[in-house]
């Protein structure tokens, strides 16, 4: 078992729904987890599919949150993004770009396919320095709340399995297989380095 | 504490001089606290502290170092391995920043691997990630310091003695200790390869050092030999990747790898490609499908980064076509090409040029210093990559004109045959249907896939061709190297000489072994037998044959047996075709008797691969074993003989194509089968397609009769199997077993076991399989009920005597099991027939607690016959004297005679309504299709009558009501004919039933073309002084009130006090009578007796003046509203149910599903009243109003 908590990053497309369920709910068991968006801005759902509300990153939830009431309270009550905003902003004071961050990770998470493969473009690009492996483990979620917390729990198990083995390295690439067996979907799955 | 403050001393003492002394003080002293402090803390507090000391003597005072050097060292001895691990991670640190400081640290650095090893895994996984670095000091401070010391000589073996530990970790168990040392192999590779101008260099590496920045004539180390170095850590970790069971993870960080190194040595490009295309086309068979689509991705990843390379110019039809495999558009390729390629042209084809000599001709270097100088063209060349990339060149040229449509419908054909059962994974993962089929392109595509699988394998032309000119090469080499080595220093001769010789095998040995591992083995395998097998010859001696020959080694000597059977093996075609193969098969069966070990394995393998040609073969064998035994007997075991039949039954048992007919005949011919052989019979006979194999169970059983009770164990064994095809077959051949009269008791004896198992309140661990581990407590289930009574109800109707058995078990049983039981026995029960005489006297005698059972049995008998009047006889018997339950009387009720089906009626109706309904239907013959009413004791009159007469003490008027609604909705057998009798004869009796007006009016609802009868009927009840009834009387009324106009002259028939009782109980009848004989002629009028016209017109006469109601007082009116009292009373007093109510009909309705409501509808409405006299206002109300409608009741 490694001495230390995995670092962990949970990262979704936004870092808004799936990222921050994973967040709260793995800052809650005690992992070292932070949370990214992978997309080049941020974006919630707005009155019709094709209007989304647009923010850059560097808007915290709580503009976002005083933003959306003033647009329409009752509809992003009704839709839960405001519940949403409400329980980000007690996490974190703004979402995080994945490509920003230059810190170190034992495993990155990701929540959809295009995210992992915008997080694999971005380390692979990095220059390398330390030859420390970080993984990195796509788990497909739906972007809605309900799969979220679904989500959420699956990949909170995931790492609770990976931060329990004796040699993560040695044996994650078991633990997938039998995890992929247990939830019945596929992960992707590959080692970066930083 | 004493040496804490020593170090202090020495500290302060030390940089006194030189700095700052209180700013230095207090961060040695700092330092001097930490370490101890350190020296006494827990791991965790020990690493934090270690830290900070690190960052304090490294970063913020680096002068300090040197000072602290040792007693941070120290603690490389420390117990703990994350501990350890840091001080490996401070070396590393240390020597980057100062390299000197190297040449003390590394033995250290060796040491401490060296401890580890009993941890190799924390060796490799912190290790493998430092040494690059260390290395890079190293070769760093080497390089700078010109005079080599012999510190310094020994230091440079160390390190590439650790090099070369840590590259055999390749080959580690653990999958994240492989892992490392790929990017441990990226790394050498990197460091020792020469950094060209179109190398991408990260901006951090910069300064990091490569062999370019090795002088050539540095003292110690040589650019060739570090050169040759870096190229055979590329084979190695190439050889790596084409390893077939390599790990998903092991793949892409080798993948990963590859791609850094086509950058950032372009020189690579070409086995960097050339790797990622035979990776493409052989993805490991070990991959699951998640992970197969993982390393595609990251596949299509690298070869993006390599494509954006301009270097890669030159396989950007290569690379744009797996790029196009893995998924990717045309023109989202074309967008990574870098737009500038084109103009780097020239440039590109120098540093390939350089690598390439760089590898394959070391000696030429010597005279090529200047590396920026675009160096001449080399006519021949001579070098291994270029030999592998032509190699696929040319076989794909070669096989590009043979792709006709027809050979390649062939090949198709051809490989049809070895296609596995189940796709693969990374088939499934990989196949993108072929859009450009037949197209130029797509052909060479084609040939160049095949021609890679080709070179891969060992064969094609290419590779025969590139194999010649290596050699040519080499020779060519040794000669070039013999020319250079004269102008040159001899040290460097004898380098080269023993470079270009190592080169010579190490080229063939590690390109064989790359791209094809089974060809050389295939190839050496017969090497070594020659020299052995060749005699000592050429010695002029007298010839004595103990001189020339030696006893063999026992090794030797059963190389040359195994050979030697071998060679006898494998002759077979040849000897098939002199028409001597009986000579082999014997001799092969009596030699393979004689020797133990691998070779009978290998024989039986070998029949097992053909065992239909080699049938004769495997009988021999098998026979000459049994023979052996035989010859041992007594002492002789029988292992041999089993061994050899049982691998040959589990080899045929294990291939799916393989026809029964051989398995059959091994089984049947064999000598004796053995407790294995049965185990293998039997689980052959499990398998679902080949369960007819069962029959060679019931054969042994006939024709092996010493063990007939095994095999028969194993054929009622499989009778409780869970495939059904298997367990139906088993019990065919049980049943015919079971004709025989020696095996039928130890059946009979084993089903019923089977079936006492059910008296066990949880189903014991015997029914399930050997190998599941059930807990006890799990509860029967119908699968498991089953499972015991298969056998036994499949020789039920064999042997009606067991049903005896099954009675006294059903008794014991419980509940859910009852109820499986009774679902189950239907068509055994069926089997045996009502004439059973044994099933008669378990009807007979009825065991307690089976009554379900034989009421079950009954039902089972005559659902689609008639009772036989023996049965009924039985069931009369039982009902009478032992269990007077009428359910038992059912399913015989149409055995029985009218009498007592009259008596039964009664309790009959009160059963629940859908056994009521099943009496019925049994009764009116409407249950089965034949339709065999004449057999029923009953008319449908007579039963409609009997309903009527129903004694109401006896039995509720609610279920009477319903039973009679029952024969209402079977209209097909209630005609009009048929109730206009009913009525008739219930009219004449005396005194008149009760519910005679509700058939009346139902009847009337029913056929209204009866109106005329039943103005009849009206008329004669007038006759019978129907007033008299309350009930029917009150039917009466209403039975006039619905069948106005047609009901007045019966009404003018009534006497005038009953007249009266009518117009009170609905008093708008009076006005239409009225007008009614109004309307009459008035010679007809004069008919009307007054006191009726006096009656009819008593309301008008009542409007004109108040009192003359009170005048008409009479006795009839109040014999009338007597008896409306009593009416009350009869319906509170005696029957405490009331016929008319309608929610009580509603609720048959509900109940029974037969479809009455329609034509009942009409008459409840027609009822309603007389609930309570409030309602019956109510009612009254109303029907002024509208002639009552359906659905009207639904608003009260």
């Amino acid at each position: 078992m490694p001495s230390h908590p995995l670092r962990v990053a949970v990262v979704c497309s936004s870092n808004q729904n799936r990222s921050m369920e994973a967040h709260n709910i793995l800052s809650k068991r005690g992992f070292d987890v932070r949370s990214f968006g992978t997309g080049t801005h941020v974006k919630l759902p707005g009155p019709a599919p094709d209007k989304p509300n647009v923010y850059d990153f560097k808007t915290t939830y709580e503009q976002m949150y005083s933003d959306l009431v003033r647009k329409d309270k009752e509809l992003y009550t009704q839709n839960g993004i405001l519940h949403m905003l409400e329980r980000n902003k007690r996490i974190k004071t703004r979402p995080e770009r994945f490509q920003s961050c230059k810190d170190q990770f034992d495993l990155v998470i990701t929540c959809e396919e295009r995210v992992y493969d915008q997080v694999l473009e971005e380390l692979n690009s990095r220059e390398q320095e330390t030859y420390q492996p970080v993984h990195v483990i796509n788990v497909d979620i739906q972007d809605n709340h309900e799969e979220a917390t679904l989500g959420a729990f699956l990949i909170c198990e995931l790492c609770q399995c990976i931060q329990h083995t004796d040699d993560m390295e040695n044996e994650i690439d078991e633990l997938l297989q039998e995890f992929e067996e247990k939830s019945s979907r596929p992960f992707l799955h590959t080692v970066c380095f930083y | 504490m004493a040496s804490g403050s020593e170090r202090t001393g020495v500290a302060s003492q030390f940089f006194a001089g030189t700095e700052d002394a209180a700013i230095d003080m207090t961060t040695s002293e700092k330092v001097v606290d930490l370490l101890n402090q350190a020296a006494f803390m827990s791991t965790d507090d020990k690493l934090i502290a270690l830290k900070q000391v690190q960052e304090l003597i490294i970063n913020k005072d680096p002068s300090l170092l040197d000072n602290f050097l040792d007693e941070m060292i120290a603690f490389q001895t420390d117990k703990s391995i994350e501990v350890r691990k840091f001080v490996i991670g401070f070396i590393e640190e240390a020597c980057k920043r100062d390299s000197e400081l190297l040449l003390k640290l590394i033995a250290n650095l060796n040491m401490l691997n060296q401890c580890f090893s009993p941890w190799q895994k924390t060796l490799a996984v912190c290790g493998v990630g430092v040494t690059p670095a260390v290395f890079d000091s190293l070769r760093q401070w080497l390089v700078r310091s010109k005079s080599v010391s012999d510190m310094q000589e020994a230091c440079w073996d160390m390190v590439t003695q650790m090099k070369g530990d840590v590259l055999a970790l390749l080959d580690s168990d653990n999958d994240g200790v492989r892992t490392h040392a790929i990017k441990f192999t990226e790394a050498l590779i990197i460091t020792l390869s020469a950094r060209t101008p179109s190398s991408e260099i990260p901006k951090k590496q910069e300064g990091d050092i490569s062999l370019d920045k090795i002088p050539k004539d540095h003292s110690y180390i040589r650019y060739d030999v570090l050169a040759e170095e870096g190229k055979s850590a590329l084979e190695q970790l190439l050889k790596f990747m084409v390893h077939p069971a390599i790990s998903s993870i092991n793949l892409t960080t080798a993948l990963g790898s590859l791609a850094t190194l086509a950058r950032q040595r372009p020189m690579f490009m070409s086995e960097v490609v050339q790797a990622y295309e035979t990776l493409h086309a052989n993805l490991p068979p070990t991959l699951a499908k998640s992970q197969v689509s993982s390393v595609r991705k990251n596949l299509k990843l690298h070869l993006v980064a390599v494509l954006r390379h301009p270097s890669s110019l030159d396989y950007h039809s290569q690379i744009s076509t797996l790029l196009l495999d893995l998924g990717m558009a045309q023109g989202d390729i074309a967008r990574c090409v870098p737009t500038s390629a084109p103009t780097r042209k020239r440039p590109r084809h120098e540093p390939y040029n350089e690598g390439k000599r760089i590898k394959m001709e070391p000696t030429l270097i010597e005279d090529d210093e200047d590396k920026e100088e675009p160096a001449p063209v080399v006519a021949p060349k001579p070098s291994s990559s270029m030999g592998t990339q032509s190699a696929i060149d040319i076989t794909a040229e070669f096989l590009l004109p043979l792709l006709s449509p027809e050979n390649v419908a062939n090949l198709v054909l051809i490989s049809m045959v070895y296609l596995p059962d189940i796709m693969p994974a990374s088939f499934q993962a990989t196949y993108t249907p072929v859009e450009s089929a037949g197209t130029e392109a797509q052909i060479k595509h084609l040939a160049r896939l095949m021609a890679t699988q080709m070179t891969a394998a060992g064969l094609g032309p290419g590779l025969e061709q590139c194999r010649g000119r290596d050699e040519e090469g080499k020779e060519a080499e040794g000669e070039a190297a013999g020319d250079e080595a004269a102008s040159k220093d001899p040290i460097i001769i004898r380098k080269v000489s023993a470079v270009s010789l190592g080169q010579a095998i190490s080229v063939v040995g590690a390109y064989k072994s790359q791209v094809a591992e089974e060809t050389p083995h295939a190839k050496k395998l017969p090497e070594p037998i020659m020299p052995s097998a060749q005699p000592n010859s050429g010695r002029k001696k007298v010839f004595r044959l103990a001189d020339v020959v030696q006893p063999l080694s026992d090794s030797h000597l059963e190389k040359l047996t195994n050979m030697a059977v071998k060679r006898i093996l494998q002759s077979e075609k040849a000897i098939a075709r002199s028409g001597m193969s009986h000579v082999r098969v014997k001799l092969l069966a009596r030699l393979m008797t004689q020797f133990e070990g691998t070779m009978k394995d290998d024989m039986l393998r070998f029949i097992l691969e053909d065992i239909r040609g080699r049938s004769d073969l495997a009988f021999s064998l098998l026979y000459q074993e049994y023979n052996q035994h035989l010859d041992q007997l007594p002492s002789g075991s029988l292992d041999s003989y089993e061994h050899c039949l049982f691998t040959l039954l589990s080899g045929l048992q294990e291939r799916p194509e393989q026809r029964d007919g051989l398995f059959t005949k091994l089984v049947l011919e064999a000598p004796l089968i053995t407790q294995s052989a049965l185990e293998v019979i039997r689980r052959y006979c499990e398998d679902e397609v080949r369960s007819t194999v069962i029959y060679i169970t019931s054969e042994l059983i006939l024709k092996r009769p010493s063990r007939q009770f095994q095999y028969l164990h194993v054929l009622l064994d499989l009778s409780s199997h869970e495939k059904e095809k298997v367990r139906s077959t088993a019990l065919t051949f049980i049943k015919r077993m079971y004709e025989k009269d020696h095996l039928r008791d130890y059946i009979e004896k084993f089903a019923l076991n089977y079936m006492q198992l059910l008296v066990h309140p949880n189903p014991p661990s015997l029914l399930f399989g050997v190998g599941e581990d059930t807990e006890v407590a799990s509860p029967w289930t119908e699968e498991t009920v089953r499972q015991c009574l298969y056998l036994y109800l499949s020789l039920l109707p064999l042997n009606h005597r067991l049903v005896h058995e099954l009675a006294a078990v059903y008794t014991e049983a419980i509940a859910d099991i009852k109820r499986s039981v009774l679902r189950v026995i239907e068509q055994p029960i069926r089997g045996m027939g009502m004439n059973s005489p044994d099933l008669l006297l378990l009807v007979e005698n009825c065991p307690k607690g089976a009554e379900t059972l034989v009421t079950r049995c009954l039902h089972i008998l005559t659902d689609k016959v008639p009772p036989s009047p023996d049965l009924v006889e039985r069931v009369r018997d039982l009902y009478h004297k032992r269990v007077p339950d009428v359910r038992f009387l059912i399913p015989v009720i149409n055995g029985l005679e009218k009498k007592e089906v009259i008596q039964a009626l009664p309790k009959l109706i009160k059963l629940n309504p859908i056994v009521v309904k099943e009496v019925f239907n049994r009764l009116l013959g409407t249950q089965h299709s034949e339709g065999s009413s004449s057999m029923s004791p009953l008319t449908p009159g007579e039963l409609l009558i009997a309903l009527h007469n129903i004694d109401s003490t006896k039995c509720d008027m609610k279920s009477i009501i319903k039973a009679t609604n029952l024969c209402f909705g079977e209209k097909n057998v209630y005609t009009s004919e048929v109730l206009a009798v009913v009525m008739q004869q219930l009219m004449e009796q005396n005194p008149l039933p009760m519910l005679l007006m509700r058939t009346v009016i139902q009847s009337l609802t029913m056929y209204p073309r009866l109106g005329g009868f039943v103005m009849n009927v009206l008329s004669r009840l007038i006759l019978k002084q129907v007033w008299k009834y309350p009930k029917v009387w009150e039917g009466f009324v209403k039975c006039c009130q619905r069948t106005k106009p047609q009901s007045y002259s019966v009404l003018l028939q009534l006497p005038p006090s009953q007249l009266a009782g009518v117009f009170e109980r609905c008093p708008e009848m009076r006005e239409p009578l009225l007008q009614h004989v109004r309307s009459f002629t008035p010679h007809q009028q004069a008919h009307i007796p007054s006191s009726i016209m006096a009656i009819l017109e008593v309301n008008s006469r009542m409007q004109e003046s108040q009192p003359e109601p009170e005048h008409m007082d009479t006795m009839e009116e109040r014999e009338v509203k007597n008896s409306t009292q009593l009416n009350l009373w009869i319906c509170i007093q005696c029957t405490k149910f009331d016929p008319w109510q309608v929610e009580e009909l509603e609720d048959e309705a509900r109940a029974t599903p037969v479809p009455l409501e329609k034509a009942d509808e009409p008459v409840e409405e027609a009822f309603t009243d007389s609930a309570s006299p409030r309602e019956q206002a109510q009612e009254a109300a109303e029907d002024s109003n509208a002639e009552p409608e359906p659905g009207a009741e639904a608003a009260e």
